[in-house]
């Protein structure tokens, strides 16, 4: 698992590869926590490299959500594969973030 | 027939690192169609992680098995620990509708297990709790099956 980020514009893009289950969401809670608290009030995550994300790993995404809230800021979600959707829908996590097919969907009017 | 693995796991999560990671060499290997090897680890991952830091945990000579036999027609995953009784199947589906200041992680899993897979069965057998899943596969990547 690793996470990357980027920017573009005024957004900050943070990039998790590899996987996000009970081994790796420590690790990257502790790397997202240090992405939340250089952006700003826009975050959006890149879930193209995630191969799957379970229980564990929607606990840090949850945590990000709310840090961002707290902050006044927004997250959105795009590029995320068949599984991990599916793994948003049936925890009903695609109601709490906004999640888009690519990038440029999700950088527009963001 | 098929073809598979046996691995046995202690109280450690690094366990749970083992047998992703086997898992994945397994289903590449065999080319699992990635949706299901998905699923599969995903599913893996909230039962065993249960099992290693709670079913195991202060459980003297706690040990859990995890066997995993691919035929063409479906993946079947058996999971075995000899802690407590402990039917992971027993608890109510989370609440899934509230807002994201209310949300509970906990239950999730099983929740997941259940919409994840074709089939889930919970058996206390010989002094261990035995978990059975099935995914069924309609294709196998690169060949076509009937």
């Amino acid at each position: 698992m690793e996470v990357t980020t980027r920017t573009q514009g005024d957004v900050t893009i943070a990039a998790i590869a590899g996987s996000l289950d009970s081994i790796t969401s420590p690790q990257a809670q502790q790397a997202l926590n240090a992405v939340v608290a250089q952006s700003g009030p826009k975050l959006a995550v890149d879930c193209s490299a995630l191969d799957y994300i379970s229980s564990a790993g929607l606990r840090v995404l949850l945590g990000l959500a709310k840090q961002m809230s707290a902050k006044g800021g927004s997250l959105r979600t795009f590029g995320l594969n068949q599984t991990v959707r599916e793994v948003f829908e049936i925890s009903g996590f695609s109601t709490i973030f906004r999640v888009f097919p690519g990038e440029q969907d999700a950088l527009e009017g963001f | 027939m098929g073809t598979g693995f046996h691995m046995t796991l202690g109280a450690h999560l690094s366990d749970v690192a083992r047998v992703h990671a086997t898992f994945a060499n397994f289903a590449t290997a065999h080319r699992v169609p990635p949706d299901v090897r998905r699923s599969l680890q995903v599913v893996l991952d909230e039962l065993l992680a249960n099992i290693v830091t709670h079913g195991l945990t202060g459980c003297a000579g706690g040990e859990a098995t995890i066997d995993v036999v691919l035929s063409a027609e479906a993946l079947v995953v058996t999971l075995a620990d000899n802690g407590p009784p402990f039917d992971p199947l027993g608890r109510a589906a989370p609440d899934t509708t509230l807002p994201v200041a209310d949300r509970q992680i906990g239950g999730l899993g099983v929740h997941l297990a259940r919409q994840m897979m074709d089939e889930v069965r919970y058996d206390r057998r010989d002094d261990r709790n035995v978990t059975v899943l099935l995914k069924r596969i309609t294709e196998i990547e690169g060949t076509s099956r009937a």
